[in-house]
């Protein structure tokens, strides 16, 4: 019989446990008391005073960027995963794009925001190009710092990670269901309404979750392409490096518990979708 | 499946295409073309390519001083990874399973407080108590080690499954060997895809990170890359193409180290 | 319920030609068998009768009406695959339903006929589990009862019952013809397993190169193989040299009667039950292996060179032991024997 407690992994858990301890769960706890006792003693002033005013519009920023990022990143990584299920020529193209999505859903930041201004900012390549055709991108009011720029230039990160999360949930659609089906009288718009789509559906939502949490963290392609931006990271930087009055600190504290708070809300909610997944998933 | 659903999937695949190369192509033509785009026609297309900005960002001391860093970041923060995480992987995968769960929620955490909340929390904790800490660059470690996690500890499992490490453990209890001998002679070499795999996406981490270091006021190479891309544009704009490249590369080595394995990079939490 | 009629069916893929003038007849409500290797073009027959594959020529007939180019979808049949063809986002009564709500039966209809199926196929507490809850055997008869669901005009099993344990296969394979006998469809079942198709066919239909080289009743087909492949694939056998004698052969010092259509040298197919073992000190074949099966114990020597393989009742086995020296004869009761081309 294995012990409960086996000694050795306790050993060598013990050092990585007080690790993720020291050097997480400390300073959020840290950060959740200060939010909590504002002025030194305990009370919600903080937590309210967060979601008022220009805070309230970073917050609802915020949120409208990673909804947006979301949903349409989402909706494009599903239809290219949708897209490459079933070709089976060009060979490359597979494998290529399983490992291009890899790469760059993990890209972002500095440099990609560099990528972005330089194609699409106001002295960009294809801003010029679109200019021959007779389309000002400028003049059109579109603009990288704004809300659609910043959008467009989240999905360079979006659409892969949502390709990748995908890609198992189509490829497990087996080919057997698609041809009981039709053996069973059904058209293939039927099957996919009735099975294809019900099976992608927790995969898909649990994906877009994960496409919101990526982007509200989101800070240095922001930070490039618009440093005032209204939303929540920025304000973060704003509040933290001292532009500040004495005393409203509390106050980045307390929009950080409520980040955190969302952040979890939104794993926590993949999570229960996961294990609704599971009650198919091993058939 | 019909012509037009065909087409428009052509067209649907060659448009994503070009929204993912169209930057980078752009990238390289701003770094390395000394023609302004105002002044760009199409008879000027091949005119000033040169590469002289890049090699003299090379030479520039604040970029080797902020390079040299982040290789140092890079470095400590794989050694820590693999110190700190496989021991504690490898043991729960062979000899208690039951906390599977539970490492896989713990190394999801970083998901949850991100760089720029984690940033405010470290302020708040460690400035006043101990402020030596956070004075040297290398304080960044611990922090990227963890944001590393939910991609490093997920390659180390999956590396361990695709193994069968439990029944590796069995068969070589069985043969007498201790547990310790039994990790680093027969789980650890059998385990490299899945090692490397781990190390380049913390590799590939350090390379990008950008929010906790600035709000620390720490000169890595991406808080170098903002500064200098100010001052020097084109330079900027190619040093930043570089480290692109670089971290691509890093990655694509981390999928291959993998899939040579018949595993696959995972979504982490998905 | 209708007879199927798939006539000069050729298909390829590529450049491998997995029909070639392939052609079948199945009576209304028989259960016919094909066998074959993998990669024999069983598979693919099936498959173009599900019309899942466009044949590149022939013509398929069902009731009298031509359906090669009819879709899948409107061919009303019904179809058991391999493994994994319940939609797992259903349960297993849902499975059935949906079938009959594409064929747009009413409600009352609906729960009727699911109910009757459920209990045809002994699921009717299992009815309500995901797929992934159920044992492979359970998964399989909610399939049965899915394809049958729509009173198909075909009933077509792709080798239904290879991912089952022994035990499982054994009972649904009596099941499936329990069934179908009951219900009368006409069925066309795809089996690389020699055993499974003599035990359940009416007619087995033995494939190799994409065509059909042998279509009998499994008796028959045991009996009197048509060919050296079908002689092969269908149970054990030993080829032994046959020689004219008049209008008789000799085989193992044995005058029988033989039917030979074919010209130049010719093998007499003997089955292991058809040999007899007797110990002699001075026989020519020397014993090798001796295994008890049971009823039977398998008796392997060496002959001039030559491998031979009898089956004895064990109550009849005399009891030779690895390395004797024994002399091998046909039984008494075998009187005439198959001839193939050497």
């Amino acid at each position: 019989m294995r012990r409960r407690f086996d000694t050795a992994t306790l050993v060598v858990a013990l050092p990585f446990l007080a690790f993720v301890g020291l050097f997480l769960l400390l300073p959020t706890v840290g950060l959740a008391v200060k939010a909590l006792t504002p002025g030194g003693s305990f009370g919600f002033s903080s937590l309210q005073r967060a979601l008022e005013g220009s805070y309230r519009t970073a917050f609802v920023n915020s949120i409208a960027l990673s909804v947006t990022s979301a949903v349409i990143g989402g909706v494009i990584g599903l239809l290219l995963a949708l897209s490459l299920r079933s070709m089976q020529r060009p060979r490359w193209l597979r494998s290529t794009t399983d490992s291009w999505s890899a790469v760059a859903s993990q890209l972002g930041g500095i440099p990609l925001a560099f990528a972005f201004i330089a194609a699409i900012g106001t002295q960009g390549l294809l801003t010029k190009l679109l200019g021959f055709v007779g389309v000002d991108l400028t003049e059109s009011g579109f603009s990288l710092s704004e809300f659609w720029g910043l959008v467009i230039v989240y999905l360079y990160f979006q659409i892969p990670l949502m390709f990748l999360v995908m890609m198992p949930a189509v490829g497990g659609l087996k080919k057997t269901w698609s041809e009981a089906a039709s053996i069973m009288g059904a058209s293939s718009g039927r099957y996919w309404r009735s099975v294809a789509l019900p099976l992608l559906v927790p995969s898909f939502l649990g994906g877009l979750l994960l496409l919101f949490v990526n982007s509200f963290a989101a800070y240095a392609t922001a930070y490039v392409l618009n440093p005032g931006a209204q939303i929540v990271p920025l304000l973060v930087r704003f509040l933290l490096q001292g532009n500040v009055i004495t005393g409203e600190e509390d106050l980045a504290y307390a929009i950080i518990l409520w980040t955190i708070t969302l952040l979890l809300a939104s794993l926590l909610l993949i999570a229960v979708l996961q294990r609704r997944t599971a009650k198919w998933a091993s058939s | 499946m019909g012509i037009v659903v065909k087409v428009l999937r052509a067209i649907f695949l060659v448009l994503l295409g070009l929204f993912f190369f169209v930057p980078l192509l752009a990238m390289a033509r701003f770094a390395f073309q000394s023609v302004p785009v105002v002044l760009l026609t199409p008879e000027k297309l091949l005119e000033g390519w040169s590469i002289s900005g890049l090699i003299e960002v090379f030479g520039n001391p604040e970029f080797q001083r902020a390079a040299l860093i982040s290789l140092q970041l890079m470095v400590l923060s794989i050694l820590i990874t693999l110190v700190l995480l496989l021991p504690v992987a490898a043991l729960v995968e062979i000899r208690a399973p039951q906390f599977r769960t539970a490492m896989a929620a713990i190394t999801l955490l970083p998901w949850v407080v991100p760089p720029i909340a984690l940033v405010v929390g470290v302020a708040a904790t460690f400035r006043n108590t101990v402020p030596w800490f956070l004075a040297s660059p290398y304080s960044l470690v611990p922090f990227y080690v963890l944001w590393a996690l939910p991609f490093s500890y997920r390659a180390l499992d999956a590396g361990l499954r695709s193994i069968g490490a439990r029944t590796l453990y069995e068969a070589a209890r069985v043969m007498g060997a201790s547990t310790f001998t039994i990790i680093v002679r027969v789980i650890v070499p059998n385990m490299v895809g899945a090692i490397i795999a781990a190390s380049v996406l913390t590799a590939a981490l350090v390379l990008g990170e950008f929010a906790f270091a600035a709000l620390l006021l720490k000169e890595t190479l991406p808080t170098f890359m903002a500064e200098f891309q100010r001052s020097e544009p084109r330079a900027g704009m190619a040093l930043a193409l570089a480290v692109m490249l670089l971290t691509a590369l890093i990655i694509w080595i981390g999928v291959r180290a993998l899939r040579k394995r018949g595993m696959d990079l995972q979504a982490a939490g998905v | 319920m209708a007879t199927v009629l798939m006539s000069g069916i050729r298909k390829e893929f590529g450049s491998t030609v997995a029909l070639s003038d392939f052609t079948l007849e199945i009576e209304s409500g028989e259960l016919i068998c094909l066998l074959g290797p993998s990669g024999c073009g069983k598979t693919t027959a099936l498959r173009v009768l599900a019309g899942f594959e466009k044949p590149d020529a022939g013509t398929v007939i069902v009731g009298g009406e031509d359906i090669t180019s009819l879709p899948t979808a409107k061919r009303n049949f019904g179809m058991v695959f391999q493994e994994y063809s319940l939609f797992p986002n259903m349960t297993g009564r849902a499975n059935v339903e949906f079938a009959l709500k594409l064929r747009k039966a009413g409600s009352a209809e609906r729960k009727e006929t699911v109910d009757r199926l459920l209990t045809i196929t002994g699921l009717t507490e299992h009815a309500d589990k995901f797929p992934h809850q159920m044992s492979g055997g359970q998964r399989q008869r909610v399939a049965l009862a899915r394809a049958l669901a729509s009173q198909p005009r075909v009933l077509l099993l792709d080798e239904p019952l290879s991912a089952l344990d022994a035990k499982v296969r054994d009972s649904l394979r009596e099941e499936i013809r329990r069934v179908q006998r009951e219900v009368g469809v006409t069925t066309l079942f795809v089996t690389h397993d020699q055993h499974e198709a003599l035990a359940i066919a009416d007619r087995v239909g033995v494939m190799s190169n994409g065509r059909l080289e042998q279509l009998d009743p499994p008796r028959a087909l045991y009996e009197r193989p048509a060919s050296a492949f079908v002689a092969g694939f269908v149970g054990t056998v030993n080829r032994l040299p046959a020689e004219p004698e008049g209008d008789r052969w000799r085989v193992l010092n044995r005058s029988v009667s033989a039917q030979a259509t074919m010209q130049g040298a010719h093998l007499a197919v003997i089955r292991p039950e058809q040999l007899m073992i007797d110990p002699d000190a001075s026989g020519d074949a020397t014993v090798t292996e001796v295994t008890f099966l049971g009823p039977l114990t398998r008796v392997v020597v060496k002959s001039s060179g030559q491998s031979l393989i009898a089956d004895l009742l064990t109550s009849e086995f005399g009891g030779v032991n690895v390395g004797d020296q024994v002399r091998v004869r046909l039984r008494d009761d075998v009187t005439d024997v198959v001839l193939i081309e050497a």
